[in-house]
């Protein structure tokens, strides 16, 4: 045995370094030592990390998604009002409109924008079957279609055309005012429906063929929401119906009368006095189409009809008023939030360097400010759902802590021996930190690894949650309906498996400081 | 050269409030080289003694030099420093590290110390072979034999070439005809080494080897035998 020069006989004063490698092996072997448990905790820590990733993609998607609904069916990207308006926009002032909105329009359509003017207004729409307080938004059809996207959402029919006395209504609106396909009728009314639509035999044949008994339906009951008395229920529209045949009954409902409309409003303009006058104004309209889009805030109470007739004498005699323009970058991709071209200050830079700058009582208002409420609440939704994961990360840790703990207590000698040896209690603390970190480490991984396979899934097809949304009639918070995505988030996703380790090293600090309370003698004897 | 100076040595135990006297002033040194056995029956202060010593517990009064440094002036972190480097242990239950072969249980005081792993290797490999476990490197302590373990036992306290060797009863578990071949081994090493051996034992058998015996009783030296 030669010793190795300077390599051993030191001066106390001058400590050699420990070979951490060694500390590696020795904590890495002392894990397989009782490999079931190192397992369990192991997979313990995995699920929570994973779950963590997974849920935390989940609420990131749902924010990016309903951020996304509310800038593609409701906003745009931003909305041009007068300040007033948009001080009180919970009330829908309508006096608070304005006129000169068409140069504004066109300077922008020029600087490559899309933007829409809209007239929003409320009113009571008067079907056959009842009525229905509606929020009207008079729009002109095609700027409409450039900066939102509802239009594309037609459950039934089309949206109005420029020029007439048309209204898409929304879905929830058309079934409770019965204008919407009858999905479910007793023999009764469908006979009589058949009566009142049909010209021609043929045409009742084909309005019967588009039904079929519920003896054949028994299984699929479930579906369907507001439970009906047995009896009553005989007869389900198809569900397999081509959209050719749904277009030709849609044609008959209409040429029927049914869906003729009566719209009773009152109509406020201030004055150049700054009184507000009313103005009670009844109109005649036909509604044509049924919009059902991923954003239930289109889908409720709310109607869309030409804005332009609304300005003539047959109409509410707006003269070219407007309540706002919403304004979004032409062709911007529905798939992306805002940029920076979109801003407020974006905006009104181009409408000055035109020469065209916002008239006093106009501002510029970005979509965050229509959501601010919205973006808390989803935030606290976050928070709830984050303190339960959080709870879990704890059930599990408590696991290392366990494991740890035990894996110490029986090590007491050992301990002992190693400390005879010369081993400072850092180095036993930290050795101890390295074998609790591996298990976080491992896993950590595992967890990451587990966490972005189930959001592959879940981030590149998502949930269709369409046919649940309606039965809970649409609002859940979040605005969505239709299909819902996970968005994939790196920072979690790393953030979570260095979590994972580092805690747990941590947790290995108690149980060995307290077996380092114990005197090296007292260890030695341990059994 | 004086290895071990020990003056006046006094340690009292209080359990549960009571005073337990084990040692009560003993004073010995130790010369490099010496092949030296405490002696003396059960609760006589032997272990209490060596682990002193070995500085692994505290004093309540007297003073203990290793190598000329009083050690009562030194941390807890440098009493660590000084067993890894001047003090090598063999433990009656020889206390190896169960998830460790054997080359590595030799090696780890090596680690402790620094040595790069190449050569860490190398010394506890020949260190194997001295305490004649040649080729057993790999096995794992429990699939060795009592002798066997405390072979390696005596390779790891031997492999960094310490000042002083204690050995609290190192045959206590084994049979005499291993317990003899271990004092034989030890005893070359002290012979080729010139390391120095300081082990407690009640064994008449282990005695013979001594080249001096200190008998203690009730925690003071009761006599002293050279041979
Ligand atoms: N941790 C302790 N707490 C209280 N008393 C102790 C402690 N350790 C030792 N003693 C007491 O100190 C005295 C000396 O004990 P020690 O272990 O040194 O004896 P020993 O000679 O090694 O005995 P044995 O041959 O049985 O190992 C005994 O009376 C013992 O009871
Ligand atoms: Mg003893």
């Amino acid at each position: 045995m030669r010793r190795k020069g300077s390599g051993i006989h030191k001066n106390v004063d001058n400590p050699p370094s420990l070979g951490y490698r060694e500390i590696l092996i020795v904590a890495f072997r002392n894990l397989s030592r009782h490999r079931v448990k190192t397992v369990t905790t192991t997979l313990g820590v995995a699920v929570s990390v994973a779950l963590y990733i997974f849920m935390d993609a989940w609420l990131l998607g749902m924010n990016l998604d309903s951020k996304r609904n509310i800038v593609s069916y409701e906003i745009g990207a931003a909305k041009i009002q007068t300040q007033a308006y948009f001080e009180k926009k919970d009330d829908l002032p309508m006096y608070e409109s304005f006129t000169d909105w068409k140069p504004l329009v066109e300077v922008l359509e020029k600087a490559g924008y899309a933007a829409a003017p809209r007239m929003v207004f409320t009113g009571t729409l008067y079907a056959r079957s009842g009525s229905a307080p509606i929020v009207f938004h008079g729009v002109d059809p095609e700027k409409e279609s450039r900066v939102l996207r509802y239009r594309n959402y037609m459950e039934v029919g089309r949206f109005p055309d420029k020029g007439t006395y048309e209204i898409a209504l929304g879905l929830l609106a058309a079934e409770k005012l019965k204008l919407d396909i009858p999905r479910r009728i007793t023999e009764e009314e469908l006979l009589r429906l058949i009566e009142d639509t049909a010209r021609t035999p043929e045409e009742g044949a084909f309005i019967r063929r588009l039904y079929e008994n519920s003896d054949n339906r028994q299984k699929d009951l479930t579906r369907d929401r507001a439970p009906l008395s047995q009896e009553k229920l005989s007869y389900f529209l198809r569900k397999d119906l081509p959209r050719s045949d749904l277009d030709r009954y849609w044609e008959l409902l209409l040429s029927s009368g049914r869906n003729d409309v009566r719209i009773s409003t009152v109509i406020d303009i201030k004055e150049e006095t700054g009184k507000i006058r009313h103005v009670y104004q009844v109109m005649e309209a036909k509604v044509v189409g049924i919009v059902n889009s991923p954003n239930p805030k289109t889908n409720g109470n709310v109607a869309f009809m030409p804005l332009d007739v609304l300005s003539g004498e047959e109409g509410l005699l707006l003269e070219d008023r407007v309540t706002e323009i919403l304004v979004r970058a032409a062709g911007a991709k529905d798939s992306d939030l805002p940029g920076p071209e979109e801003t407020p200050e974006a905006i009104e830079g181009v409408l000055n360097r035109a020469g065209v700058p916002l008239p006093s009582p106009l501002r510029v208002y970005g979509w965050q400010e229509y959501v601010k409420d919205y973006i808390v609440a989803a935030r606290g939704d976050n928070i709830t759902t984050r303190v339960m994961i959080l709870l879990l990360f704890i059930l599990s840790f408590l696991g290392i802590a366990n494991t740890m703990l035990m894996a110490i207590l029986e090590r007491t000698k050992e301990i002992g021996m190693m400390r005879a040896l010369g081993m400072t209690d850092g180095e036993l603390i930290l050795s101890f930190m390295i074998e609790a970190g591996m298990i976080g480490l491992m896993g950590g991984v595992a967890g990451m690894i587990l966490g972005s396979l189930a959001n592959i899934p879940m981030v590149n097809h998502g949930i269709d949650y369409s046919t649940m949304a309606r039965e809970l009639s649409g609002d859940f918070g979040y605005r969505i309906t239709a299909l819902f995505r996970s968005a994939w988030n790196p920072g979690t996703i790393i953030g979570s498996g260095i979590v994972a380790t580092l805690v747990s090293a941590l947790l290995s600090i108690p149980p060995t400081l307290r077996a380092l309370r114990i005197p090296v003698t007292e260890s030695l004897r341990f059994e | 050269m004086t290895v071990v100076e020990a003056q006046n040595l006094v340690k009292d135990y209080s359990t549960n409030g009571l005073t337990v006297p084990a040692l009560r002033g003993i004073s010995l040194s130790f010369e490099r080289g010496e092949f030296a056995a405490i002696v003396g029956p059960s609760g006589s202060g032997k272990s209490t003694f060596l682990h002193l010593v070995g500085c692994l517990d505290v004093l309540t009064s007297g003073e203990i030099r290793i190598e000329g440094t009083d050690i009562s002036t030194l941390s807890q972190k440098e009493l660590a420093f000084l067993r890894r480097q001047k003090i090598g242990f063999i433990f009656q239950a020889y206390n190896l590290i169960p998830v460790l072969t054997a080359l590595e249980n030799v090696s780890f005081p090596l680690t402790l110390l620094g040595v790069d792993r190449k050569e860490a290797k190398r010394m506890a490999e020949v260190a194997l072979a001295t305490v004649g476990l040649e080729g057993m490197g790999n096995r794992k302590p429990k699939e060795m034999s009592g002798g066997q373990q405390q072979r390696v036992a005596i390779a790891r306290a031997l492999v960094k070439q310490p000042s002083l060797v204690l050995a609290d009863e190192p045959t206590a578990n084994l049979d005499s005809k291993t317990g003899s071949e271990i004092l034989e081994l030890m005893l070359s090493l002290n012979r080729t080494h010139g390391t120095t051996f300081l082990f407690s034992t009640h064994d008449k058998m282990v005695m013979e080897y001594a080249r001096r015996l200190v008998y203690l009783r009730d925690g003071i030296v009761e006599g002293e035998e050279r041979r």
